[in-house]
């Protein structure tokens, strides 16, 4: 009879459970996202949605994005973060260092996944990439070292390349820590560098009326907001003067820009998301280590390069991963 | 005899219904338990072999796939030892590896050392190309540990205490080809452990040398370095996995959750790789065939119940009419007919009631007959009687008949004077004399009437010499009777006794209504006998001329001569018997 009692309570227990399935509303996951830069791209852009997508989630029914861009203003910024905590969002993800910082001092509890934020090691966002600690986890770059790689590459790509100017926020610690990475690589491979550190975009144009005045043989441009939404005129500028210009991402290479090397942008993203899904499925932030990106990858515009009037070496073709023709 | 009432207190203390219902109960369930014992047993060790086959199985497979893994990359890195370090190769060679790199994402960085053991290219993901820097790596392990094995696995170091990195070492078929040193980025073995599933939602992981956690699905745990609790548990997973030997280790996953694990070696980086299932999941069929099992004993034992209820009141459900029967027989109803229809020995046993309950009638009529013949018969002729097949004996006919009158003088003023039970008592005690005697003579005894009584002779069953029988009859009644007529006068009752006799043919036959039967005689012969006694003093036998003539001498008799008797025209004969010496003797002995 006991036997007989567990099994009929058994059953019951099991038709409840499915039953108590069908009936529990679905659990609306709110995602705050979080960009320096302009809305609509990157973070901002569809393919952040996509990513949570091949994870199960639905937006407009289980999950919900709340996107905040700063268009370059840092000090907007906190404000942002406060009212994504107001609206109760269970993870926020962040875009440049700005935004992580802005996010770890205004975001109480609230876990946050960081990316392009530099070495978050570094900066102090996390005390190590193993074991985070605190609510912030994310997709940690090899941002500074990859300064020199691209001078390499630079050099490699067009050979008669002695003197670049570099346009970085000077502003912005990380950026001006790349920066000196190439700087020093400079020096080791006997090169020269003009240093165009931009504030403003205002900045631009005198970076402009600079390199007008003494012509470098390059540009190279540290990537982060301010020198994003300026791209275009940077891009303009290097092709008006026939500059070969190296990028840190591909996107600025689809834009017009002749070669990028750097993190597979979509890659850091999906890793984020991926971060970010453990976080929404109640693995706390503190137990999710900081990634490093894994594929690294050169872009290189032929259209431009053609424009340039540039043959790009076998040695620099055989790698690339990204041919824009 | 019992009342049904009084029966239904006595119940068996244990009913035959219990005791078949439980005999027949434990013969269909215990060699069904038995059976479905063995069989879980049994199910549990081939399930349980076959697990530990199957997880070693998927483990030989994983680490198969692992090392395919490992097997790609050093392939691809012998691409770049095809060729000797000749002058005019170094961009040939410097091709092949940005080839390699391009194809294969895993290599983060390339050191090529020529024959000599010199550095002359390290190409980097993250660093500047250095050509030639000339750096002697004669003393690296990569490159002693190539040189010996032609591939050399590195330990697996983590990068920032987080990112698990190999350096592995190819050397070329020609010491001249050199030696490449590649640093692997083992979060790539990540899309192949991911591809691995064992059975529902168990997985594969791998540990380095040192029980370092290499790859995982979870490639948080992996980031998480060796101090995490979890990369612990998988290392106790590991010893477990060793003490095992050849069998499946249990313990608990990264996520805590208890798993069967089995293990297999790969043999190159000395890497071990291990499938775990949960222990939930892995015993998922084990126990659906334990509760199989569990169903089909429950099954069964009702079906044995049902069965065992049915057969038990097969059997005892005749017994429960035998009863009743027995009981409906013991109150006399025997035409009750018990109905079995089993075909078996209960059957019978019901015929042998049913035909017990026929005989029983039969005897209870023949022993209703036999009191009834008690009634004028003495008990042996009664039994004679009515076992014999004279039962014609009873019907009226002619026969020549003694009969015999007696009764007691002064009887009727007795009774008049004494108290009722004085008279009773006396009556009884006369009663009871007589009786003995009639008894012993087979006198049949025709009516009572107060204080006498008639008898007959040679009827209904025929004797020899009625009269002389008759006669010896009277003579010891006449004695019985004296010796309790000196007691009744003692106590002042003058009581005395007279018999007389008489033969003639009579008709005799049986009279009176149904239940009350008389046997009697009709004739002369009586209402001469019932004279004469009447003419008898007290200690007087007076007979007639016929029974004084078949008497003879046997008896010394005294010719009283005529005396007229009412009722007969003329006087009639009558003779005194002398009562012979012995019991006159007795007589005054007594007195």
């Amino acid at each position: 009879m006991m036997i007989l009692r567990r099994i009929v309570l058994a059953a019951a227990g099991v038709a409840l459970m499915h039953m108590g399935a069908l009936a529990q509303p679905e659990k609306i996951n709110r995602v705050g996202l979080v960009s320096v830069g302009a809305s609509g791209v990157l973070i901002l852009g569809p393919g952040v949605a996509r990513d949570f997508a091949q994870r199960g989630y639905v937006e407009g029914q289980n999950i919900v994005f709340e996107r905040w861009a700063a268009h370059g203003k840092v000090g907007s910024l906190p404000g942002f973060i406060e009212e994504l905590v107001a609206s109760h969002v269970d993870v926020i993800i962040t875009q440049s260092y700005p935004a992580a910082l802005a996010a770890k001092e205004h975001a109480g509890n609230t876990p946050i996944v960081v990316t392009f934020s530099g070495d978050p090691v570094a900066t102090g966002l996390v005390t190590s990439l193993a074991h985070p600690g605190g609510n912030i986890t994310g997709v940690s770059e090899i941002a500074a070292e990859l300064s020199a790689k691209r001078l390499a590459i630079l050099k490699e790509a067009v050979p008669s390349v002695h003197n670049v100017a570099v346009l970085w926020n000077a502003d912005d610690f990380g950026m001006t820590l790349r920066y000196q990475a190439a700087e020093a690589e400079a020096k080791r491979s006997g090169m020269l560098i003009t240093p165009l550190g931009v504030r403003a975009p205002d900045d631009f144009d005198t970076a402009f009326s600079e390199m007008k005045k003494t012509p470098p043989d390059a540009i190279m441009m540290v990537t982060d907001v301010l020198t994003v939404l300026n791209r275009e005129r940077v891009i303009d500028f290097a092709e008006e003067h026939r500059l070969p210009a190296i990028f840190e991402y591909a996107y600025l290479v689809r834009d017009g820009g002749l070669m990028s090397y750097g993190p597979d942008v979509d890659a850091i993203f999906d890793r984020a998301v991926g971060l970010a899904d453990r976080i929404l499925k109640g693995t706390k932030p503190a137990e999710l280590p900081l990634e490093l990106p894994t594929r690294f990858e050169l872009a290189i515009n032929l259209k431009t390069a053609k424009a340039l009037g540039l043959t790009i070496p076998e040695s620099i073709l055989v790698r690339a991963d990204d041919l824009i023709e | 005899m019992n009342s049904p009432d009084e029966r239904a207190t006595v119940r068996p203390r244990r009913p035959l219904f219990y005791k078949y219902f439980v005999a027949l109960f434990v013969a269909v369930v215990v060699p069904l338990l038995a059976d479905g014992l063995s069989e879980a047993w049994f199910g549990y060790r081939d399930q349980r072999a076959f697990l530990t086959q199957r997880l070693h199985a998927e483990a030989r497979s994983a680490a198969g796939k692992i090392e395919g893994f490992l097997d790609d990359i050093t392939d691809q890195l012998q691409w770049t030892v095809q060729l000797p370090w000749r002058e005019g190769m170094d961009e040939r060679h410097r091709f092949d590896v940005l080839r390699l790199m391009r194809q294969v994402p895993a290599v983060l960085d390339v050191v090529l050392v020529d024959g000599n053991g010199v550095e002359r290219l390290h190409v980097s993901r993250v660093d500047p190309d250095v050509v030639n820097s000339g750096i002697d790596r004669n003393n690296d392990p990569a490159v002693v540990g190539a040189r010996s094995d032609r591939t050399w696995y590195g330990p697996v170091t983590l990068y920032e205490g987080s990112e698990p990195h190999m350096t592995v070492a190819v050397a070329g078929a020609r010491e001249a080809n050199g030696i490449t040193i590649a640093v692997i980025n083992l979060k790539l073995i990540r899309d192949v452990i991911l591809a691995i599933h064992v059975g529902q939602s168990g997985d594969a992981f791998v540990l380095g040398r040192s029980g370092r956690l290499v790859a995982h699905p979870d490639i948080s745990l992996v980031l998480r370095g060796d101090d995490d609790p979890a990369a612990a548990r998988l290392r106790e997973l590991w010893q477990a996995a060793i003490v095992a030997g050849g069998e499946t280790a249990e313990g608990a996953d990264g996520n805590n959750r208890p798993v069967i694990a089995a293990m297999a070696a790969i043999p190159g980086p000395e890497w071990t790789a291990f499938v775990e299932e949960p222990a939930a999941e892995a015993f998922m069929p084990l126990r659906a065939a334990l509760w199989r099992t569990g169903y089909l004993a429950l099954g069964g034992a009702l079906f044995a119940a049902a069965l065992a209820y049915l057969l038990a009141r097969r059997m005892t459900g005749p017994i429960a009419l035998l009863e009743k029967g027995a009981e409906e027989i013991g109150a006399g109803h025997f035409d009750h007919k018990i109905k079995i229809s089993t075909g078996d020995e209960l059957e019978g046993l019901a015929q042998r009631f049913n035909e017990m309950a026929g005989e029983l009638a039969v005897s209870q009529e023949r022993s209703e007959r036999i009191a009834r013949l008690r009634r004028f018969l003495a008990p042996q002729v009664a039994e004679l009687v009515e076992g014999s097949d004279q039962q014609s004996l009873l019907d009226s006919h002619r026969a020549e008949v003694v009969v015999i009158f007696c009764d007691l003088r002064g009887f009727t003023g007795f009774a008049g004077a004494a108290a009722p039970e004085e008279v009773m008592g006396l009556l009884q005690e006369y009663y009871e004399a007589l009786g003995v005697i009639i008894t012993r003579y087979e006198a049949t005894l025709t009516c009572f009437m107060g204080d006498g009584l008639m008898l007959l002779l040679n009827a209904p069953v025929p004797c020899p010499k009625p009269a002389l029988r008759g006669v010896r009859l009277a003579v010891e009644m006449q004695a019985s009777v004296q010796s309790l007529t000196r007691k009744w006068r003692a106590r002042g009752h003058a009581v005395g006794f007279g018999v007389g006799l008489a033969k003639d043919p009579a008709t005799v036959g049986r009279i009176g209504y149904e239940g009350r039967h008389d046997y009697t005689a009709i004739g002369n012969v009586v209402n001469l006998a019932s004279r004469i006694c009447a003419a008898a003093a007290d200690g007087q036998i007076l007979i007639d001329a016929a029974v004084a003539r078949e008497i003879g001498d046997a008896f010394a008799l005294a010719p009283l001569g005529t005396r007229p008797l009412r009722g007969f025209a003329e006087a009639v004969p009558v003779f005194s018997v002398k009562l012979p010496e012995r019991d006159v003797a007795a007589l005054s002995a007594a007195e």
